[in-house]
């Protein structure tokens, strides 16, 4: 049973109602939920982009194959995911070339983009990891 | 025999053209022939293609070094005996002047000769077919009379239809599809000269000739 | 099936040109960039040579009647695959139904003007004389013989290969083999015929000025703009055979570049030609931009072919690894 489930929450709710705690943050595997006191009431608190701290767990895209780490196409200036936006499972952080070749560095899940772990153009082993990013629930 | 070097240059890594010397004549026309029956089995040629007394080699694979190729080329020239192609004789009906011959005022104005003995001289000679080229089906013709030969206009028309029978410089030739030209369109024919579809795609080839007829003239 | 959408000018069907045909007066046509054209095929797993729609004029729409692997090479263009933007030099899986746009080329590393909109299977329209170009003078081969028009359909060949490289992609030739003076294109040339024909000073500012692309460019010839060319004499010249690349220079003095779509034929004095392994550069030279002509020799035009074939085949070399890599089993 997940946390965000909407009888689990409204137990949470009843539960919070009991006591004086002012706030309450839950998370598990790839969600969380924020409980709070509002006026009399315990409420659900809106999803917020500071869910993604600096403590929350990170996931990192990690290089397919042997390559150089490119946070860019070569014929563009722009780097492909800037660092604090929103990506979704499996959408392109960065490239990693093989000569002609240009491999795709995707995301594992739902994420905002931490860190590029490793500069643009610096050669990557099999396995390392590239792109930092701190994990989004669900459909957030 | 002519002795004379010919002249051989390149086209970028592309193509070989080897000019030959001398006047142009249907003999020395006809040994361009035969060179380019013999180039044509070169393993460096894609295709042989005649010009007016000159050969374009179209590589399939340029060679590394050129020494070899244009040695065996001029060789091949100098051997080279005319090859008296034995084609048709197609003749083309032509309504001389009107709206299909926009430029035979010009043709006047630039030679003196009335509208009637420009086209005596344009209609009577059989014309041999040098080599296609310029655009599918096109052939460039030898003979004509250089009495009313006409320099290619200043400025090129945008666009003449197929069928258009013109004047530039010492040459005549028919159009074979709607294009731009530079030349003195003095009558139109409505003979069809290519079809894709067909093997081969050109009515005409080098050595076949054409007459032009008088079907009528538009004053 | 593939739509085409938009009302704009001059895309064309292209594979890598009509051979064997000049002794009709048939001329090559062809990619404007073939190396663009080659690559995308490659990745899609096509032959090289499959055809392709050349866009020149942008912005460009297409709808993918149904599923159908492409990749959209030449020019970056922003494409966007329905609202999804798309990396360029990248294959990419349309579902049916799926919307591709082609936007405006970006500037970027690489100032180009043509993009190349590859698909698996190759764009399947009847071959003309042994070749799917379009030849526009005697409108025939391509599509219809005419450059594409709203509301035409264009049918897609048989992909070879379910495992298509979906996905991946390519660093562009303008990068892994770069070639530019004075921060412009540079495009080598041979000294052609009559290039003695033309004055010591001609011959100097051929080589050492800028030449800029005017907006009478277009797949017959390029027209440049700059000092003005002399000849010695004038000389007036039997037809001959010619080949896209041929420099020639008219009497006001400005040389025109014969392109893919230039008669095979003609009777004016040649300058110069752009070697055959250069000729994608200056096709991709965009209208208004510049570009330098450089003096080269047949052993470095030569060995400048090999390089863009060495190019070509590593490149399939490396699709096809990732390809066998991918399929596992």
């Amino acid at each position: 049973m997940t946390i965000s489930n909407s009888d689990r929450v409204r137990q949470l709710v009843d539960w919070l109602s009991e006591t004086d705690i002012a706030r309450l943050e839950l998370r598990g595997p790839g969600e969380s939920i924020c409980l709070q006191r509002e006026g009399g009431r315990i409420v659900v608190a809106p999803d917020e982009p500071a869910l993604a701290t600096e403590d929350a767990p990170s996931v990192a895209a990690t290089a397919a194959s042997v390559g150089v780490f490119l946070h860019r196409h070569p014929l563009r200036d722009a780097a492909i995911a800037e660092t604090g936006t929103a990506v979704r499972c499996g959408q392109i952080v960065g490239l990693l070339q093989i000569g002609a070749l240009l491999l795709p560095v995707t995301s594992p899940c739902d994420g905002v983009v931490a860190a590029m772990l490793l500069e643009h153009g610096a050669t990557a082993g099999y396995g390392e990891r590239l792109v930092e990013l701190h994990p989004l629930p669900a459909g957030a | 025999m002519n002795n004379v070097q010919a002249s051989i240059s390149v086209l970028g890594t592309s193509a070989l053209l080897f000019e030959a010397p001398g006047e142009m004549t249907l003999e020395s026309q006809q040994r361009i022939w035969a060179l380019a029956r013999e180039a044509q089995s070169w393993p460096e040629v894609r295709e042989a293609v005649p010009g007016m007394n000159n050969l374009m080699l179209s590589f399939a694979r340029a060679p590394r070094t050129l020494g070899d190729l244009e040695a065996r080329l001029q060789a091949a020239w100098l051997a080279a005996r005319p090859l008296p192609l034995e084609g048709r004789v197609v003749e083309l009906p032509v309504v001389y002047g009107g709206a299909g011959g926009p430029h035979m005022g010009d043709v006047v104005a630039h030679t003196g000769m009335g509208i009637d003995e420009i086209i005596e001289r344009h209609s009577a000679p059989l014309y041999p077919v040098y080599a296609l080229g310029s655009h599918p089906g096109y052939c460039y013709l030898g003979g004509m009379d250089p009495r009313i030969a006409t320099p290619r206009r200043k400025v090129p028309v945008v666009s003449i239809p197929g069928g258009a029978v013109s004047i530039g410089g010492a040459q005549t030739g028919v159009s074979a599809s709607e294009g731009p030209s530079g030349w003195n369109t003095i009558g139109s024919t409505s003979m069809r000269f290519f079809d894709p579809a067909q093997d081969p795609p050109a009515l005409l080839r080098p050595g076949d000739s054409i007459r032009f007829r008088v079907e009528k003239v538009i004053r | 099936m593939i739509e085409i959408l938009s009302a704009s000018a001059l895309a064309t069907v292209q594979d890598l040109g009509r051979t064997g045909a000049l002794r009709w007066g048939v001329g090559t046509s062809g990619a404007m960039d073939p190396l663009a054209l080659a690559a995308g095929n490659i990745l899609l797993g096509n032959d090289e040579g499959a055809a392709a729609v050349e866009v020149p004029v942008f912005p460009f729409q297409v709808r993918f009647a149904q599923d159908c692997a492409f990749a959209v090479t030449g020019a970056d263009v922003a494409a966007r695959l329905d609202d999804e933007p798309l990396l360029p030099w990248w294959s990419t899986l349309a579902r049916a139904g799926q919307v591709l746009q082609l936007g405006l080329p970006q500037g970027g590393t690489w100032r180009a003007s043509r993009a190349y909109l590859c698909v698996a299977g190759g764009i399947d329209v009847p071959p003309a004389l042994g070749s799917r170009s379009t030849q526009l003078r005697g409108a025939f081969g391509g599509h219809e013989g005419r450059a594409l028009r709203q509301g035409d359909s264009l049918r897609v060949g048989a992909a070879s290969d379910a495992r298509c490289g979906k996905g991946i992609g390519l660093v562009p030739p303008a990068l892994a083999l770069p070639l530019q003076l004075d921060d412009l294109p540079a495009i080598r040339v041979l000294p052609a015929a009559q290039y003695t024909n033309y004055t010591e000073a001609s011959r100097a500012t051929f080589w050492s000025e800028p030449w800029k692309i005017t907006a009478q460019s277009d797949r017959y010839g390029y027209r440049l703009s700059g000092t003005r060319l002399e000849a010695v004499s004038a000389l007036e010249m039997r037809s001959h055979g010619i080949v896209p690349g041929v420099i020639q220079v008219p009497p006001g003095g400005q040389p025109i570049v014969q392109m893919r779509d230039a008669q095979p034929s003609g009777g004016y004095p040649k300058l110069g030609t752009v070697i055959e392994a250069d000729l994608w550069r200056l096709g991709q030279a965009p209208i208004g931009g510049r570009v330098r002509f450089v003096e080269t020799n047949w052993d470095d035009a030569m060995a400048a072919l090999a390089q863009t074939r060495r190019w070509l085949d590593e490149v399939r070399r490396l699709v096809e690894l990732q390809r066998s890599q991918r399929g596992g089993r």
